[in-house]
């Protein structure tokens, strides 16, 4: 009995074998589709997952979304906050690294020696503190920092003064005075045009105010719930000072963060779907064709059941070559598209591979469907050529 | 003959032909919603973008330095240059006049505050208060168009994430929004009012009505913002404002766009001016309103401009992944179409058929099927765009006949590559064997 079941299982693969070396054109159509169907549903599924987290990364554009400032001070610049604050701020988040920028405000007589008048204006002491290694500025647009002799001149500023690139610069408050050389211009749009910065313990001699800062900007990236679990967790670490989020970043990030993985979600999904419906229709093509061998089996006395379990086993086996080959190649593809998108190569994630395969095997299985009918098909008409 | 052999294999085949066709249909279908979708979407997502609010500043020319801390300028009232409100409705006669989203002019003043607080059913006036920031705007504005009409423009649309709990204060009434920390500090509630002044505090003006809460997240939170009519009369500045904040609908500048338009062609200027990009909807501002000083909101522009291209660029590179898949299976599709008439080509070479001719038969019968298959893939790619675009951005897509006569190329053009490999082998049959059966 166990021997004859040996040898049901023999023939059974030696059939299959037979099957799918008979036409080496129909093999190749056919894994033509299912690897493409593999490779497309691979490359999306990995980019997906990547380009979500790396659109966070992405916001960072914008700069600064959640500042620091002294308690109950929004409009008066006089209360200042100990500069040791900034050993409470973490450094990590889920997805990535924080950026900080602490800053002194103050209101000084700035000349350019030696025959320049004096005239006042804002001056901030900045001391940029980069946690992160990766993205080497804090703010985009700015190159240079202010950092011992060198100082950063707000366009409008220098205009207003007179100001030339790599000239001297005097700034004093009452008697005290501080010297510095300008190292670049800064253009932002904001506030920052109309100011002169320069080293933030230059600004603190000036302004008699050792260890002190007005605030720290942060640059949090992640999505919008993790920037807001940040804020919550600063606000308990600092609970002198008072967190708040940049409400123009942060609301308008998330809303354009919602409507960009919406659109790739559903684009993807749809994507998808229609892949494998498509590959479908192009596999049930080819087996309709399979009335003959059909027919000629059930003629020498295969049970209808045995048949289908035939073919069934011949769809899955495709499946699954075509879908560990171009799943592997989509992968690749979405490593190459990362780096075009993002410059920066989307990690493949393990989880994908066996998804993309499973999905294949899957979609190969169901489109060999039509085969069911085959089942009622009557060899003698097949034979006789009529079907 | 030639069109009785096409529609006789029509309808010899039925289930063949319908099978093929809908591989071709899926396939084009996906092609046309990924096509509709990324051709709209840098559109949207621009619009999108504008809750970010304002990406142009405009101040005057001859301004004085700003005195800015936290948001706050520290000048006084008479200090600086101020700007002709009766300019405004020219922002509307520019070129890209239809990209300019919303505009709000600003007059910030530093004055004396006195709220009278609604306790018991009655008023009681409390003490007043020093240098409170008193920003003087529009919140509603009816700016009348020179070509007719009125475009209704405030701060709602260029501080988008200002949030009023209540309402905003109504032009030309005694009304005004108090900053949430302000309100907090001072216990101001709605319905509320305060007296402001500045200078003089010998006559008490009267009261405005505290209609809303603003929640900005910003020093705004500590001010008060009034309509901007009253703010000028309290700076004594009437018709003039300071401070213009813009927002327009603008392309991400590209490296032709950072050009400087200086020592551009008069060729090159002219696309770059008929551009919406910033710099050139900045240029036409300042052709408009003379004596301005027009700057790019840098951090505002550039995010948007950098996120927009790689958005742009990710969504098209899904449509060129659902392209290049829907291709390879409706190619497999028909090459296994082909493929299988071994045996008609076999008897039609018999009969006297050229290849020349066989070829041309079995393509017709091909470019009839994409031409239907592609047409209907194209309905079916337009209702999935339309479902999408609804669902994410509120707002479909146009059809447009762009993506039509792609799809239908692409059809055309994938049927016929999938069927003329096995054409060219089934060319080389020789018909003898085919036609005994082996």
């Amino acid at each position: 009995m166990s021997e004859l079941r040996n040898t049901n299982r023999v023939m059974f693969w030696r059939i299959l074998r037979r099957l799918l070396a008979a036409n080496r054109g129909r093999l190749f159509v056919m894994l033509l589709a299912l690897g493409a169907g593999a490779a497309v549903t691979a490359a999306l599924l990995n980019l997906q997952i990547d380009a979500k987290r790396r659109l966070t990364t992405e916001f960072r554009a914008f700069g600064p979304n959640v500042v620091v400032v002294p308690k109950g001070s929004l409009s008066s610049s006089s209360e200042t906050l100990p500069q040791s604050i900034i050993d409470s701020v973490p450094a990590n988040v889920p997805s990535g690294r924080v950026t900080a920028l602490s800053a002194l405000y103050l209101v000084a007589s700035v000349s350019v020696p030696p025959s320049g008048k004096p005239g006042s204006a804002v001056v901030a002491g900045i001391n940029p503190l980069f946690f992160a290694t990766a993205y080497p500025a804090a703010h985009p647009n700015r190159s240079v920092t202010p950092s011992g002799n060198a100082c950063v001149a707000g366009v409008r500023f220098a205009k207003q003064l007179g100001v030339r690139p790599d000239g001297e610069l005097v700034v004093a408050t009452g008697d005290r005075r501080e010297s510095c050389r300008v190292a670049s211009f800064l253009e932002t749009g904001g506030s920052e045009d109309n100011r002169l910065e320069i080293d933030l313990r230059a600004a603190q001699r000036l302004a008699d105010l050792p260890d002190r800062i007005s605030m720290i900007e942060l640059t949090v990236p992640g999505t919008p719930g993790e920037i807001q679990n940040y804020i919550v967790d600063l606000q308990l670490r600092i609970p002198d000072a008072e967190v708040r989020p940049v409400r123009q970043f942060t609301e308008g990030e998330a809303k354009v963060y919602k409507r960009i993985s919406g659109l790739l979600t559903a684009t993807v999904g749809i994507v998808l779907l229609l892949t494998a419906l498509c590959v479908m229709t192009a596999m049930s093509n080819v087996a309709i064709e399979r009335k003959m061998d059909v027919g000629l089996m059930k003629a020498i006395g295969g049970a209808t059941r045995r048949v289908v379990r035939l073919f069934l086993a011949e769809a899955a086996l495709l499946g699954l070559a075509g879908g560990v080959v171009g799943a592997a190649l989509g992968i690749l593809l979405s490593i190459g598209l990362g780096e075009a998108v993002f410059g920066v190569a989307a990690r493949p994630r393990l989880i994908v591979y066996p998804v993309a395969v499973g999905l294949t095997v899957l979609v190969a299985i169901l489109s060999a469907f039509p085969l069911r009918r085959l089942a009622s098909i009557r060899p003698a008409s097949v034979f006789r050529g009529e079907a | 003959m030639f069109l009785r052999l096409v529609a006789d294999s029509f309808g010899r085949r039925p289930r063949h032909k319908l099978l093929t066709g809908a591989a071709l249909a899926l396939g084009m279908g996906v092609a046309t919603a990924a096509l509709s979708v990324a051709l709209d979407v840098g559109d949207r997502l621009a619009k999108e973008f504008r809750s970010l609010g304002a990406n142009l500043v405009i101040t005057p020319k001859a301004d004085s330095l700003p005195l800015e801390i936290g948001g706050v300028d520290y000048r006084p009232v008479n200090v600086g240059a101020y700007l002709p409100e009766a300019d405004l409705p020219k922002l509307k006669t520019i070129f890209w006049h239809n990209n300019i989203m919303g505009f709000a002019p600003i007059v910030e003043v530093r004055g004396e505050a006195l709220p009278r607080v609604l306790n018991d059913g009655g008023a009681r006036p409390g003490n007043w208060i020093a240098d409170v920031p008193i920003i003087g705007t529009w919140a509603d504005h009816a700016v009348p168009l020179p070509e007719g009409g009125e475009f209704r423009t405030g701060v709602a649309k260029t501080n988008p994430w200002w949030r009023i709990d209540g309402r905003w204060f109504s032009e030309g009434a005694k009304e005004c929004v108090v900053g949430v920390a302000f309100a907090k500090r001072n216990h101001i509630h709605i319905a509320d009012s305060v007296s402001l002044a500045i200078g003089d505090l010998t006559v008490i003006p009267a009261p405005l009505t505290v209609t809303g809460i603003l929640t900005s997240g910003g020093p705004e939170d500590a001010s008060i913002v009034v309509p901007l009519s009253y703010a000028q009369s309290l700076a004594r500045k009437p018709g003039e404002y300071r401070k213009l904040y813009v927002s327009a609908l603008t392309k991400p500048e590209d490296a032709f766009a950072r050009k400087d338009a200086k020592t551009m062609t008069p060729a090159e200027f002219d696309r770059w001016y008929c551009t919406p990009y910033i710099s050139s909807i900045a240029l036409q501002i300042q052709e408009e309103l003379p004596g301005t000083d027009v700057r790019v909101i840098r951090r505002v522009a550039e995010g948007e401009g950098q996120i927009l291209t790689h958005v742009e660029m990710l969504l098209w590179l899904v449509t060129l992944a659902a392209m290049l898949a829907a291709a390879l299976a409706v190619g497999a599709s028909s090459a296994a179409s082909v493929m299988e008439r071994q045996a008609e080509i076999g008897l039609m070479k018999a009969l006297g058929a050229g290849s020349g001719t066989v070829g041309l038969l079995l393509a017709a019968e091909q470019l009839l099927l994409a031409f239907v298959g592609g047409g209907i893939g194209y309905a079916l790619g337009i209702i999935l765009a339309r479902l999408l675009g609804e669902r994410i951005f509120g707002a479909a897509p146009e059809p447009t006949l762009l993506v039509f006569l792609v799809v239908i190329g692409l059809a055309a053009v994938v049927t016929l590559l999938g069927s003329a490999i096995p054409l060219r082998r089934a060319s080389r049959i020789e018909p003898a064997p085919i036609l005994r059966g082996e």
